[in-house]
């Protein structure tokens, strides 16, 4: 958003309080949604719940037209439409509602370099696996993209995503990339975070932040998610002390909520639902 | 150790041994490392065109990308990530690419797409030293692939507008600064007292910045204000690439440079909140003060220029 719509908006969220019908939205569930996307959507679920909101997820087929943005997942929170976890951490903050203020001005920092660190690497990692990795594409990528629509439309809409998405990698310079590079790049950024993460329960020690929901939707959409070949998912699980952080994010803020939105997502996909 | 190894990059100006990013990082990462790189620079020769830089020409293989030359530095030993700790090498990952996300698109925008900048500073720099025709051609090449990244990456809507994406990518690119300068507090270099391949990659992205003569720079004069970051890099300018003929060990030096950088550190910060104070009053003489390079002087001026106000 420009600027001085920002600001507006923020003062406009911190007038209400957070209303009982706030929805997220995100593409169907069992069939259309991708790896980033889910990924980014458990992130937003996860920070939505780590302060204690209440939410409804909604799935529809268009939920990327309606976004203001273009990306998924977006919330409508009374009379707003949010999306992406940057903006949304920030409503939610303009509402007084925030898993950061403890920090201190370094921790800040960390946490935001973090942030784009798991946004640079895991994020693009995954986008290119999808969309670029010819195999994965035609098998997986481009069927669940168009499976909403009819011929030939669902041709049209997967070819222009599929060019979108190269052409975005080709400016950052991912394009040159082989598909082993890509595997060598994610196990990096895993070794970065699992050294971060120590031995203690979430990234700054005992709260969960909003780093901790996005690691946490990343990784846990890598596990559970089945693609051609299980290469990405092996790379996460050499790590051990990411998959109990996994395992301990969705014990607490998932489990005792309703089943449906983590379990039914795993099983559509993979073997094994549990993380081991 | 072996044959000093090649490397080929953009040449130099403005007090800086290249004013490309990347292949700053590069020079800086090898003087911290002592390891010894012949500098092939490209300028005047048709390499321009077809030639990424920076590269390291070794026998049998071409290293392009200042992170696979560094990883390959430090296969050959010229390792000075060696003392860091685990939590910091993460650290270091995750500041990259920060400066990657944040601040890269700024530069690129500051250097190659704002009007006024391109036309005086870098098309006239890169057309003078890239032989004819392709000085024509060379700068467009690079500016519209630089206008192409900011607005792939950044320019979604609802930013329909190449001034909101600017907004944007402005603030994101000062917030970043501040970020930065908060993490490198007053300490010589970001982990301890000796310099990480972190310290070269923020070197690399900061220097062309700082030293620059830009009309319009709005980044540069957010800079200005940071005056940790502006110390950090004249401290490995004067450290690390003003003794190449001498050949000395930077280490004796290092321990007066630390202590002047934090005398100096400290005058200035007082005098830059006195001049907020008395803006309308005060005339220019500390500024120009100020610029002068060498650091015993401007001491001495800042020591003489803060002693008038008291």
């Amino acid at each position: 958003m420009s600027l001085a719509a920002e600001a507006f908006v923020s003062q406009i969220a911190a007038a209400e309080p957070w209303p009982e019908n706030a929805a997220l939205y995100q593409p169907l569930k069992d069939d259309q949604i991708l790896l980033s996307d889910h990924a980014s959507s458990l992130a937003v679920q996860a920070y939505l719940r780590m302060c204690n909101l209440p939410v409804q997820v909604a799935c529809r087929a268009n939920a990327e037209y309606m976004s203001p943005s273009g990306k998924v997942p977006f919330i409508h929170v009374g009379n707003q439409v949010v999306s992406e976890l940057g903006p949304i951490v920030q409503f939610i903050k303009a509402k007084g509602h925030s898993l950061s203020d403890g920090l201190g001005e370094v921790q800040k920092a960390e946490m935001k370099a973090y942030m784009e660190l798991v946004n640079n690497m895991l994020l693009t990692a995954e986008l290119y696996i999808q969309w670029c990795d010819e195999n994965t594409a035609k098998e997986i990528t481009r069927p669940r993209f168009s499976s909403p629509y009819t011929w030939p439309l669902n041709h049209v809409l997967a070819y222009q995503k599929q060019w979108e998405v190269r052409r975005k990698m080709k400016a950052i310079g991912w394009a040159g990339k082989t598909l082993d590079q890509v595997y060598e790049d994610v196990s990096q950024c895993c070794q970065a975070l699992s050294q971060r993460l120590g031995t203690q329960p979430y990234f700054f020690n005992k709260q969960p932040t909003e780093l901790d929901a996005l690691v946490f939707g990343h990784l846990f959409t890598i596990l559970t998610t089945q693609l051609t070949s299980d290469e990405l998912g092996e790379k996460v699980k050499n790590y051990s002390n990411l998959l109990s952080f996994c395992r301990r994010i969705e014990q607490n803020y998932f489990e005792d909520h309703d089943k449906d939105s983590i379990t039914s997502s795993t099983s559509r996909l993979s073997k094994g639902s549990s993380l081991m | 150790m072996a044959t000093p190894m090649e490397l080929s990059c953009w040449g130099g100006d403005w007090g800086l041994p290249s004013i490309h990013t990347e292949s700053l990082i590069v020079m800086a990462y090898a003087k911290f490392s002592g390891a010894e790189l012949k500098i092939q620079t490209i300028d005047w020769t048709w390499k321009t065109l077809t030639g990424t830089v920076p590269a390291l020409n070794l026998e049998d293989a071409i290293v392009t990308k200042p992170v696979h030359i560094v990883n390959y530095l430090r296969k050959q030993k010229y390792n000075v990530d060696y003392d860091l700790t685990a939590k910091q090498g993460a650290d270091t990952l995750a500041y990259i690419a920060l400066l990657e996300e944040k601040l890269h698109p700024a530069l690129l925008h500051t250097f190659w797409v704002d009007a006024e900048n391109y036309s005086n500073v870098t098309r006239p720099w890169f057309a003078s030293r890239t032989p004819f025709p392709l000085n024509f051609y060379l700068p467009c090449r690079q500016s519209s692939a630089a206008l192409n990244r900011i607005l792939l990456t950044k320019g979604e809507p609802p930013l329909h507008s190449i001034t909101e994406v600017e907004a944007k990518i402005y603030s994101d690119a000062k917030e970043c600064l501040n970020l930065l300068s908060h993490r490198l507090g007053t300490s010589q270099y970001f982990f301890g007292n000796k310099p990480t391949s972190l310290d070269a990659f923020v070197f690399g992205f900061l220097a062309p910045l700082h030293k620059a003569h830009l009309p319009s720079g709005q980044l540069q004069q957010h800079l200005k204000q940071l005056p940790s970051l502006a110390h950090f890099c004249d401290n490995i300018i004067s450290t690390y690439f003003i003794q190449n003929g001498l050949g000395s060990s930077p280490a004796g030096q290092d321990t007066v440079d630390a202590n002047l950088q934090k005398l100096t550190q400290l005058v200035n910060k007082e005098s830059n909140l006195i001049e907020k104070m008395d803006d309308n009053l005060r005339s220019s003489p500390q500024h120009r003060v100020r610029r002068s390079t060498n650091s015993n002087t401007s001491l001495v001026a800042e020591e003489s220029s803060s002693s008038t106000p008291a």
